[in-house]
């Protein structure tokens, strides 16, 4: 089997084939591949933005969408993109400058941020700190500080009740989060990401032949469901959308942004579920693991899936109201995960 | 009316006075004088009687449906009418009526017994100017408040130009800071809202999540419908407009209640031929507004981007495309004539006939597809169900009729309780859920669609079978049409959201001396505070989709 890790990082690599060394070669090659990374998600999320999100929606709709311009109506992106970025950045009275500014900057670099220690095969991995895991959960929980200042900032109340209702999802939400992630610690015994995608290339048994790899998803599928719906929290998509809610509280906390403020908000949900899907996809399904292709394929595969499972969601569920969505999370989500870590534990122990 | 119809019409006149006179005795001195309308007896009380005669018509009489109040200003006085109806009997009608001085028009509300007469009253304010004692809350509701004059009374000047600065308007944020301790947060939803399904203001006061207090704010498409109306000539010009009403594809329904009013108060025969075309066509366009109900009330309860409001527009599509066939337009259908239709079924009309079988033929699979999709969704019963309770006293009083009261389990349906058409040939069944809240509405929608598709296949079946000869889609109507000066009639239809009523009282020339539209999401919005106090914005407004109001008709 090919290594699907190679033991060199991202930023050493490109160090290396620049022949620099030392300080400066992690500094040139650390900003390199920062750059190489961020581009690779920055160009996934223009496809997945105006285009994929609007093919997909169509095709679960019985509609056509965007086809004129272009192959399959790919050069929409540009067209988009160009339209969006040339609109008024209108700047409401007696909105909360500072605040008003940098939520939208947040949104997308705090997504952006926990890719730093995601391995994405191919050796595409810029840092692989033994606190990885915790550390891509808390970059991904600076969004909802910059959800926070938009909605406080807005100067508009549909603004302020989308805010609380973020702060609200992401606390329900986030704790069952962590804590089946947890549980998949519990297996693995470390949170350092190029080790949680190592174990799960030990096979857990062989059918016919064929080696099934211990996948935390299949070693642990009750594991899997509950992370895979709390994400759906976290990225705020149907059924769970309420910090947005268009019909109620008019995209809550993006209600007064426009242009590339608009933009920025929009890359960084998008940014936000790849995220979403690079977690699952790290923790549960053997990170870039995969028959035949090569392991970034496989990857990009996997977090697309996660993206599909998103816009069917949102196609095909009716949002929850946004006291029944705490109900699910507090008194669903969060026992089922505290159970689950139990559960995981006392295997583990009585078979370790 | 049918040329067999008329014969159980007079019939029922004949009847009416002996009831006319047990209502004349139940009243006793009450009553001031007689007056003869149409549709029903008339009596004459005094302007400071209102509450105690509507009290011992409803509660003595069982007259217990105030459908609709019209004011109008004569030459000598002004006139507040009140068409009393009954849910249980709608044939048994009465009519109310309140004249009030010229020089001070001020007659007793109506608000303490009927609770629709708030609106109703407001709106008589506004347009003519009746001012009525002991109305909880005698603001204008279609115009703005600062709008000078009543534009329907008899010496209002439209020349006069209506200036009012903007520092003269009431500032809508200014209530935004009324409370300094408080602990709700004033809200604006509307006049431009995802939710709103047009432009409706609703002023909506939070605590917290939850509607502690909402003031619908109607009129920002108000038209001038009636008063276009009473400026055009009953024959030919009046037709266009009803499409206008409810625009959102139930323009045959309303046609229908222009064409009813009218061709009763002439004394105008439809040949049956015609009248089973006419209840083809009203029931397409139901399915086809109960359709686009169906969509955006998923919409609001779901989200943008889902996929049932598509496949609703996909269904309405086909309905349209029926519609289109007949009337040759796809909205503003102008297919209805006084005496029947415009033209005959399209040709060939085996083809058509064609088109319409594939559709019946698919409905139910789509049917099944909606209810796969919505009603059997636990997420959306856990949204729908026991939210926005309207329990059926409350609906009764409020005048709400259509699929909102029946469902809150009133059976009560003009197609059946007041036959026109050829509805009462026909084999159908009235619906009725008793859920009183959300989830019933839309079940009741759902599943009318299922019955007017019966009735389309029952008329299918007759108009293939008619024979060619016999096919008279007109009867022989006057070219100009001249009712008898100071006949009134109030005829109502059931439309696709309700009972939509036309008052009209002739006054000897061509023209409409006043003509009154009484609209039924008019009446059925006005429950929204009832339904939403206390619950969450989610379920304030998946009570307004629930509705389904449509602000042309609104506002009209």
């Amino acid at each position: 089997m090919v290594p699907l890790q190679s033991q060199v990082l991202l930023p050493e690599r490109i160090a290396g084939l620049l022949g620099l060394s030392g300080t400066v070669g992690q500094i040139v090659g650390g900003l390199l591949g920062a750059f190489l990374i961020a581009n690779l998600l920055l160009v996934q999320t223009a496809v997945a933005g105006p285009w994929a999100k609007r093919k997909i929606t169509a095709a679960f709709t019985d509609r056509i969408a965007v086809n004129r311009i272009g192959p399959f109506g790919l050069l929409t992106i540009v067209t988009d993109a160009v339209r969006l970025l040339s609109k008024e950045l209108i700047i409401p009275e007696d909105v909360d400058r500072p605040s008003y500014d940098l939520g939208p900057l947040l949104v997308p670099f705090s997504a952006l941020l926990g890719f730093a220690v995601i391995p994405m095969g191919n050796g595409i991995h810029l840092a692989d700190p033994e606190t990885g895991l915790v550390f891509a959960f808390a970059a991904s929980s600076i969004a909802s500080l910059g959800i926070v200042m938009m909605g406080y900032g807005s100067n508009n109340k549909y603004s302020l009740l989308g805010g609380l209702r973020a702060i609200a999802s992401n606390i329900a939400y986030e704790i069952p989060l962590v804590v089946t992630a947890a549980s998949v610690v519990v297996f693995t015994g470390t949170l350092q990401m190029s080790e949680v995608v190592a174990q799960q290339a030990e096979p857990l048994l062989t059918v016919a032949g064929v080696t099934i790899p211990q996948w935390f998803a299949f070693v642990n599928p009750f594991a899997f469901v509950l992370f895979v719906i709390a994400n759906l929290a976290e990225v705020g998509r149907n059924p769970f959308d309420v910090p947005e809610a268009p019909t109620e509280i008019v995209a809550g906390f993006q209600t007064e942004y426009s242009s590339v403020y608009f933009v920025l908000i929009y890359l960084g949900e998008f940014i936000h579920i790849f995220l979403g899907g690079a977690l699952a996809a790290t923790l549960f399904l053997g990170g870039p693991a995969g028959p035949i292709l090569p392991g970034f394929i496989w990857f990009t595969i996997k977090i697309w899936a996660f993206y599909l499972f998103t816009q069917w969601a949102r196609s095909a569920i009716p949002r929850l109201r946004v006291d029944q969505f705490l109900d699910v999370g507090w008194k669903g989500m969060l026992v089922l995960s505290f159970a689950n870590l139990a559960l995981t534990a006392i295997i583990v122990g009585v078979i370790a | 009316m049918s040329l067999e119809e008329p014969e159980p019409e007079d019939g029922a006149v004949e009847v009416l006075p002996t009831a006319g006179d047990e209502i004349a005795e139940l009243l006793g001195d009450l009553v001031v004088d007689r007056e003869e309308h149409v549709n029903a007896p008339g009596f004459v009380i005094r302007p400071d009687a209102v509450q105690e005669t509507l009290t011992r018509l409803r509660d003595e009489a069982g007259f217990d449906h105030l459908s609709c109040v019209t004011a109008e200003e004569r030459e000598d006085r002004y006139e507040s009418i009140y068409h009393l109806t009954s849910f249980d009997d709608r044939q048994r009608e009465v009519s109310v009526v309140v004249p009030a001085p010229k020089d001070n028009p001020v007659s007793e509300s109506a608000e303490p017994v009927f609770r629709t007469a708030d609106w109703h009253e407001r709106e008589a304010y506004d347009l003519i100017g009746v001012e009525y004692d002991d109305h909880p809350d005698l603001r204008r509701i279609l115009l703005p408040d600062t709008w000078q004059g009543h534009p329907l009374s008899e010496n209002y000047d439209q020349d006069r130009p209506q200036i009012v600065t903007l520092s003269e308007w009431e500032n809508p944020l200014a209530e935004d800071h009324r409370e300094e301790e408080g602990d709700t947060m004033y809200v604006n939803i509307g006049p431009h809202h995802p939710a709103t399904h047009g432009v409706l203001h609703v002023k909506t006061v939070l605590d917290g999540e939850q509607v502690a207090d909402v003031d619908p704010d109607i009129g920002y498409l108000h038209r001038c419908e009636e008063q276009m109306c009473q400026t055009k000539t009953y024959r030919h010009q009046i037709m266009p407009y009803p499409d206008r009403w409810d625009y959102a594809s139930s323009g045959l329904l309303n046609e229908w209640a222009y064409a009813r009013a009218a061709e009763d108060l002439n004394d105008i025969d439809v040949p049956e031929y015609a009248q089973i075309i006419r209840t083809m066509g009203a029931e397409f366009c139901r399915i086809a507004s109960h359709m686009l109900a169906v969509g955006t009330f998923a919409l609001d309860v779901y989200g943008d981007f889902t996929a049932i409001f598509m496949y609703a527009m996909r269904d309405r599509e086909k309905v349209q495309k029926v519609l289109e066939d007949l009337t040759g337009q796809r909205m503003m259908f102008n297919y209805f004539r006084l005496g029947g239709v415009v033209w005959d079924l399209p040709e060939p009309r085996e083809e058509f006939f064609e088109t319409i079988r594939d559709f019946l033929d698919d409905l139910p699979e789509a049917l099944e597809e909606y209810h796969d999709l919505i009603t059997s969704n636990e997420i959306l019963q856990a949204r729908t169900i026991d939210t926005g309770v309207l329990p059926p006293e409350v609906a009764k009083s409020y005048g709400a009729t259509g699929p909102v009261a029946r469902g809150s389990g009133i059976d009560y349906d003009l197609r059946r309780d007041d036959p026109y058409g050829y509805y009462d040939e026909l084999e159908w069944d009235v619906i009725t859920e008793d859920g009183c809240d959300n989830f019933s509405r839309l079940l009741v929608r759902l599943r009318e669609v299922e019955e007017s598709a019966k009735i389309i296949e029952q008329c299918v079946d007759l108009l293939e079978d008619w024979p060619e000869e016999e096919r008279t889609i007109q009867s022989n109507v006057p070219r100009t049409l001249r009712p008898e000066d100071d006949t009134e009639i109030y005829r109502a239809v059931e439309a696709a959201k309700g009972e939509l009523g036309i008052y009209i009282r002739a006054d000897g020339t061509e023209k409409p001396g006043r003509f009154k539209i009484r609209s039924p999401c008019f009446s059925n919005l006005q429950t929204l505070p009832e339904m939403s106090a206390g619950e969450y914005i989610p379920d304030m407004v998946a009570s307004l989709g629930s509705l389904d109001i449509v602000l042309g008709e609104v506002d009209r």
